[in-house]
């Protein structure tokens, strides 16, 4: 049989990638067969120690995770409170170009820093304890969602602007009256998935004493209380569970029946 | 003093950016209360003459005058113009009748508008539009809801709303087959003698300008080939050919 090499270029990239990602995973020790291989061991050892999971840390664990649901869900909405007049400011459609820039400039700082880098400043600057993180989660989220809101809002049909801006509609009524109908239920949804972010983002905030379960679990990690580990574990799977679940159900119920 | 022509255009030159001329010399005069169709093949400038004419273009040569003033910066807002885009530009998620209530927007004030309270009145006004054009039993459906035929009878509704004393409208009826066409282009007529408004409005089909149309002007390769009373059109000055 005769063979035509149509797909060149196509060919090359993937050699290339193949290339990269050998080099990248023996650099980072994945041929390592004997460290490999401790892991394992390692994975045992752990899952030896952690089970039963230690049931008596519920109330303390059960405390800090509803901590961590207010942390998430306050974060959320106070970063959407901010990101949606940013993301109006950040659209050309609506706003002068020094504008626009200013307001782009400002969640790309905003988006440049992770939750947690974010989460350890605000611990420096209003203590520990979950203020610090609900803060972090707040400015992490204007950064996330002001970029995708300016680029929802870039995205609604220019002859439905121009025809609102034919009947005299100011910048005003076209952000309430066309910006916000046209894009309410992609607006809604990339809400639900920061919210779902937050929510997973939140547990490990702790980590750097911005309060929440990740407090804990930093805890029993030093600790070497295993079975407490576990327990708190668990409840954050079960949260994070609970989360997507709910969120299916309000794209099911609102979005998607309302196309 | 003589009312103003809702609309005089002299001479008007337009290119896009780094283009060739689209418009090349142009000028249109509509009496008030006309209804002017604008004809022509495909890329002759008849969407650009009306975007000019709407205040969203500004040519690079020539003016224009609507409603007795000359246009400039922000003129496309003035609210007792109407303009009518190719694909209508209704906002999907909105109902019809928030649709229509849109082209009252130039003249509120106070917020209360922007929590979707609205004057009692205008809101029977708008009602009383659908009626007229026949979709009132549509008011509550959303835009992405309703057909063509219903869609294009929002927006004529909305630019009405305005209370216009000129509708500019791009393709409106291009899109309906030809009773229909007829049944909305009547409906328009009607409210236009009816309020003394006056129409200029992009047309095809040559039976529906001579059963509506006052006047008609057809463009070809950006200047014009025909401009005089609607009845006179022939398809050989559509088509260029000699006559």
């Amino acid at each position: 049989m005769r063979w035509e090499l149509v797909g060149k270029r196509d060919l090359l990239l993937w050699l290339a990638g193949a290339v990269l990602l050998t080099l990248a995973l023996q650099h980072l020790g994945f041929f390592d067969a004997e460290r490999l291989g401790r892991g394992a061991a390692n994975l045992v050892t752990f899952a030896r120690d952690a089970v039963p999971p230690d049931l008596g840390v519920l109330p303390l664990a059960g405390r800090a995770l509803w901590e961590t649901v207010q942390m998430a869900f306050a974060g959320t909405l106070l970063g959407f409170l901010v990101a949606l007049p940013l993301g109006l400011m950040g659209a050309r459609v609506l706003a002068p170009l020094p504008l626009v820039l200013l307001a782009r400039l400002a969640v790309a700082v905003a988006r440049t820093v992770p939750a947690l880098l974010w989460a350890v400043l605000f611990v420096i600057l209003v203590g520990l304890g979950p203020l610090a993180g609900t803060l972090g989660l707040a400015l992490y989220t204007v950064g996330y969602l002001g970029k995708l809101y300016a680029e929802l809002f870039e995205g609604v049909d220019p002859e439905v602007v121009e025809a609102m801006r034919g009947v005299g509609a100011s910048r005003l009524h076209l952000a309430r009256f066309v910006l916000w109908p046209e894009s309410a239920n992609a607006i809604i949804s990339q809400l639900l998935f920061m919210l779902e972010y937050n929510v997973r983002a939140s547990s490990i905030l702790g980590f750097a004493g911005a309060g929440g379960i990740g407090f804990y679990v930093n805890i029993y990690l030093q600790t070497l209380e295993y079975t407490r580990l576990a327990t708190l574990l668990l409840l954050v799977l079960a949260l994070t569970l609970a989360m997507d679940v709910f969120s299916a159900w309000v794209r099911g119920r609102y979005l998607l029946a309302g196309r | 003093m003589d009312a103003p022509w809702p609309v005089r255009a002299r001479d008007l030159w337009f290119a896009y950016r780094g283009e060739e001329w689209v418009l090349k010399g142009v000028g249109l005069e509509a009496p008030a209360g006309a209804f002017v169709a604008i004809m022509g093949p495909s890329g002759a400038g008849k969407s650009t003459l009306l975007r000019l004419l709407a205040g969203l273009l500004r040519p690079q040569r020539g003016s224009i005058e609507v409603l007795g003033q000359p246009l400039g910066n922000g003129a496309s807002s003035r609210p007792s113009v109407g303009y009518i885009p190719q694909q209508l530009g209704l906002v999907r998620n909105m109902s019809a009748l928030e649709n229509v209530l849109m082209g009252a927007l130039g003249r509120l004030r106070g917020p209360a508008h922007y929590l979707g309270l609205f004057p009692r009145a205008e809101a029977e006004h708008a009602r009383s539009l659908l009626e007229t054009l026949g979709i009132g039993h549509k008011a509550r459906e959303k835009a992405y809801q309703l057909s063509g035929g219903e869609r294009q009878r929002v927006a004529i509704a909305r630019a009405l709303m305005q209370r216009p004393r000129l509708v500019l409208a791009d393709e409106l009826v291009s899109d309906l087959d030809l009773p229909r066409a007829a049944e909305v282009l009547s409906v328009m007529r009607r409210m236009g003698e009816a309020q003394g408004v006056t129409f200029v409005v992009n047309m095809h089909e040559l039976p529906l300008v001579h059963e509506f149309a006052d006047l008609a002007m057809v463009l070809r390769e950006g200047q014009v080939a025909y401009w005089g009373p609607a009845r006179s059109v022939t398809w050989a000055e559509l088509e260029g050919a000699p006559t």
